[in-house]
């Protein structure tokens, strides 16, 4: 079984590619994706303490943050609906004005 | 280090470079799904099989076909959104920073296993029956607490897809 350092490495790697991807891309859910992405790294890093101190408050915390994630992809979805009917656009640089 | 972690950790990583570097969402979206995948394999190694299989059936199931759905809903064809911001300064900070954090966690964290007594796993760790035995137990409040907040979440989305705002 490969330590908890290569665990931590690889979710340090995935969260710091979705940090990327949030900051330099236009496409509105592309960010969401890297969202996403962080919010795995992160689920990664938590299974990987819970094995290595052999506790299973991890899991179940992952569990959370599954249900968590369900709720934030609902919401942002349809927060960018609404936007799309507006701008009829998904670039970021044009959501820029809060009121109409 | 083992070749199952190898492989794996390769393709989550490829995979998430490719979800970030993608010029359309769609294949952006597929790039994610291997990503999960990957991440879902990962899980059994760890002993999570619980986790394993909600990772396919939640993330790569439930919420990803919701994305790819507003994706082909929210289509334009004649708009061209190149690969990244037009803006420099977003570029250069984005860029800047991921790295540093990549590096800073990466450097950071290398010491982590000392911190650590490697403790051997007690019998049936990970198991389906256990995590649900914690859940109900320990985690109850939490538990219905989540729930609510998908209650909410779910009529928050309708009522914002729905009505013109």
């Amino acid at each position: 079984m490969a330590g908890i350092n290569e665990y931590v490495i690889l979710s340090c790697v995935l969260f710091g590619l979705g940090t990327i991807g949030f900051l330099t891309r236009r496409n509105a859910l592309i960010l969401f994706m890297s969202v996403e992405l962080m919010l795995n790294s992160i689920n990664l890093m938590l299974v990987a303490f819970s094995a290595a101190r052999a506790d299973m408050g991890g899991q179940v915390m992952v569990l959370f943050i599954f249900a968590v994630a369900a709720a934030e992809v609902a919401v942002g979805l349809a927060i960018l609906i609404c936007l799309f009917k507006h701008v009829h656009s998904v670039d970021i640089n044009k959501f820029n004005v809060l009121k109409w | 280090m083992d070749l199952y972690f190898i492989v794996f950790a390769i393709m989550a990583v490829g995979a998430g470079l490719f979800t970030i570097t993608a010029k359309d969402a769609l294949p952006s979206a597929l790039g994610l799904l291997t990503v999960f995948i990957a991440l879902s394999a990962l899980y059994l190694h760890l002993h999570a099989p619980l986790i394993a299989i909600f990772q396919v059936s939640i993330y790569a199931g439930a919420i990803l076909v919701l994305v790819v759905f507003v994706i082909m809903l929210l289509i334009t064809p004649d708009e061209d959104l190149e690969n990244v911001q037009k803006n420099m300064s977003y570029r250069i900070l984005g860029a800047f920073l991921g790295s540093y954090l990549i590096a800073v966690l990466a450097i950071g964290t290398k010491g982590v296993k000392d911190l650590l007594h490697q403790q051997t796993l007690p019998d049936g760790f990970g198991h389906p029956a256990l995590i649900g035995d914690m859940f109900f137990k320990q985690y109850l409040l939490h538990f219905e607490v989540a729930s609510v907040l998908l209650l909410v979440a779910l009529v928050a989305a309708i009522y914002l897809a729905k009505k013109n705002i």
